[in-house]
C-alpha cells in the first residue's frame, strides 16, 4: 500500500493541478512546474491529468515499491533504473513488490515527473493537492519528500502505453519563450533589450522564480511602484536591472516593474529550466501569441484532450 | 475605462485600495475570469485566451465595469494583534528608529496609537498591506532584502505596516512579531484578516509571545 523513499533527490514534492481562484489572498498556483510533463506522466498510467505526482528536481529520488505498481516519468532527462536495469521515459513500466526505482541525476532540462497508477496519496488543501512549500501546506505535509518517508497509494491497473515521438517535449539546454512586453515595459530605457540578449539561467533558479544573468537592464524605477499582481511567467525588473522570472510558488503580487510576460503557450516550459542554460525571449503582439496558443493547443489535444486546462 | 492587456492579463486602474477591493470583488461574481487580483492601484483579471479573443475579454471586462461599482461595506470588527516590539523579534526596530531620531518607546507607542484597516492581502498567504500608517514612521523598503522573514513578523516600508503570514524573502523594516495566526491552512477560516479589516495592534512582552 506504499512507497518507500529510500533517497529523497535534491528536492521532490508531490505536485498535481494548480491552486486556483485563491490568488486575491495571496495564495500562489503552484502544482507541477511543467504541468506538461505532469500530464504526459499521468496519461501512460491511466490518471486523470492532474493526479499527484512526485516532481523531482536535478537529482531524483531512489524509492522501493512494497507492492506491484505501473509507473511512468516524464520530462528532463535523466538515467533511470529498475533493480539496475535501464527504464526508458515516455513508457508505462511495471514495478513488482520489492523492486527498487533509482531516478538519478538529469542531464538534459530541470524535473521529472514521476506518476504511478492510481495517483499518490496527498493533503487537499484550498482546492488542490500540490506542494506549496513556503507555506508548509499541500502534498505530504507540505514539504520535500525525505528519507524514510512511506508514500500511501492506491495502484490500479492500467494498460501499457508509450508517448508518441511528436508528444515527448524536446528537453535543451538553450531555450526560446515567446513574451509579451510586460504593464511596465515602457519603464526600460530600451524596451527591445530584454528581447535582443542572451540570457544565462542563474543559480537561483526554483519552484518561486528564475534569476537570469546577462548583464542588467536600463531601468527608470525609483523602486515605489504600488504593489500589483504578477503571475507565473511574469518577467520583474527591479532597480538593479537584473531580471527575474517567476515561476510556479512566485508570490501573487508585486512591486517592481513588470517588464515581460511569457505566453501562456510556453509557460510550461519555466519547470524545465536549470542553472546555467541559455535563454532568449522571443518578442509577440498579443494576438499573434494567443494564434500561437490556440494551434498549440490543437497539435496536443489528440494526445491530451485536457490540454485546455493544462497549459 | 482604462484597460491595458498583456498576454492572457488584463489590468484595470483603480483610484484607491478600496476602489481596487471593490471592483476586484465584483468581478469576482462573474464566471468570466480564471483570475481576479487586486493591486494597490489596480486590478488584474485572467481571461482563457483559449476561448476567447483579446477584444472579447476588453469588452467583456469594459462592460462589466462600466455601471460603476459598489463600496465594499465597512467591517465593524476590529481585530487586535499582540506584538512583541523590537529585540531578537524585531530586529530592524533599533536602527529604524536612530534613523527616524525616536525612542522605542515612543515608536510603539506611535504604533500602539490608532486603528488601521487592511488595504489588501496578497503576495504570500495571508500577507497584509496595512494602511494608514503615520506619516512620521514612513521609510522606504531595506535595500537589502531578507532571505527569510519569519511567519508572524510585524514590518512597515512605503507608509504600510506588513503582516508576514508565513515565512518568506521580505524587504520590509522588521518592527515585532505576532503569535497571532494570521493565516492557517487548516482551519475553518484560514484567512482571518482580510482587505477592509480593522486593526490595532497592542505591545506584549517577549516571554508572552508562546504564552
Amino acid at each position: 500500500m506504499s512507497i518507500e523513499v529510500l533517497k529523497p533527490g535534491l528536492q521532490t514534492t508531490i505536485q498535481a493541478g494548480p491552486r486556483t481562484g485563491w490568488r486575491h489572498l495571496g495564495v500562489p498556483a503552484s502544482g507541477a512546474a511543467d504541468p506538461l510533463s505532469l500530464a504526459l506522466a499521468n496519461k501512460l498510467v491511466g490518471n486523470p491529468w492532474n493526479a499527484p505526482a512526485l516532481e523531482a528536481t536535478l537529482l531524483g529520488p531512489t524509492l522501493r515499491f512494497n507492492r506491484p505498481t505501473a509507473f511512468a516519468i516524464t520530462g528532463a532527462i535523466a538515467g533511470i533504473a529498475l533493480n539496475g536495469d535501464d527504464v526508458a521515459l515516455h513508457e508505462t513500466t511495471f514495478a513488482e513488490a520489492g523492486d527498487q526505482l533509482e531516478v538519478g541525476a538529469t542531464e538534459i532540462g530541470a524535473r521529472t515527473y514521476i506518476a504511478i497508477a492510481g495517483g499518490f496519496a496527498a493533503d487537499d488543501v484550498l482546492g488542490s493537492t500540490s506542494t506549496y512549500l513556503a507555506a508548509g501546506f499541500g502534498g505530504l505535509q507540505g514539504r520535500a519528500l525525505d528519507e524514510g518517508d512511506l508514500l500511501a497509494t492506491s495502484p490500479m491497473e492500467c494498460p501499457a502505453l508509450s508517448t508518441p515521438e511528436e508528444c515527448r517535449v524536446p528537453m535543451s539546454p538553450s531555450w526560446a519563450l515567446r513574451a509579451c512586453p510586460g504593464f511596465e515595459a515602457d519603464q526600460l530605457e530600451d524596451r527591445d533589450d530584454l528581447f535582443e540578449r542572451n540570457w544565462v539561467i542563474g543559480r537561483r533558479a526554483d519552484r518561486i522564480g528564475i534569476q537570469l544573468e546577462g548583464g542588467s537592464l536600463e531601468i527608470a524605477s525609483d523602486g515605489r511602484m504600488p504593489s500589483a499582481a504578477v503571475f507565473p511567467g511574469t518577467v520583474q525588473c527591479p532597480e538593479s536591472g537584473i531580471p527575474y522570472l517567476l515561476s510556479v510558488d512566485a508570490g501573487t503580487v508585486g512591486g517592481y516593474p513588470r517588464v515581460a510576460q511569457v505566453a501562456r503557450a510556453d509557460r510550461h516550459l519555466l519547470g524545465q529550466l536549470r542553472p546555467g542554460d541559455r535563454l532568449r525571449f522571443l518578442r509577440r503582439e498579443v494576438a499573434d501569441a494567443i494564434d500561437e496558443l490556440r494551434a498549440k493547443l490543437d497539435y496536443w489535444r489528440p494526445w491530451l484532450e485536457d490540454i485546455g486546462n493544462i497549459i | 475605462m482604462h484597460i491595458r492587456h498583456v498576454d492572457d492579463l488584463l489590468s484595470v486602474a483603480a483610484s484607491s485600495p478600496v476602489d481596487a477591493q471593490a471592483i476586484a470583488a465584483h468581478l469576482h461574481d462573474s464566471a468570466e475570469w480564471l483570475e481576479v487580483v487586486p493591486g494597490i492601484d489596480s486590478v488584474v483579471v485572467r481571461y482563457d485566451a483559449a476561448r476567447i479573443d483579446v477584444d472579447t475579454a476588453r469588452e467583456a471586462l469594459n462592460s462589466q465595469l462600466a455601471g460603476g461599482v459598489d463600496p465594499l461595506p465597512e467591517s465593524e470588527e476590529v481585530v487586535r494583534i499582540p506584538v512583541v516590539y523590537g529585540g531578537e523579534f524585531g530586529p530592524d526596530l533599533e536602527g529604524l528608529c536612530q534613523d527616524l531620531g525616536i525612542s522605542q518607546e515612543a515608536f510603539v507607542q506611535k504604533h500602539t496609537g490608532r486603528e488601521y484597516v487592511v488595504d489588501m492581502v496578497g503576495f504570500t498567504p495571508g500577507f497584509a498591506f496595512v494602511g494608514g500608517l503615520d506619516s512620521e514612521l514612513e521609510v522606504p523598503r531595506r535595500k537589502d532584502p531578507r532571505q527569510r522573514v519569519a511567519a508572524g513578523s510585524i514590518a512597515i516600508a512605503g507608509g504600510r505596516t506588513g503582516m508576514y503570514a508565513v515565512a518568506s524573502p521580505g524587504g520590509w523594516n522588521l518592527v515585532g512579531r505576532t503569535p497571532f495566526a494570521l493565516f492557517d491552512a487548516r482551519a475553518a477560516n484560514p484567512f482571518p484578516i482580510r482587505a477592509g479589516t480593522r486593526i490595532r495592534y497592542y505591545s506584549i512582552p517577549a516571554d508572552e509571545f508562546n504564552a
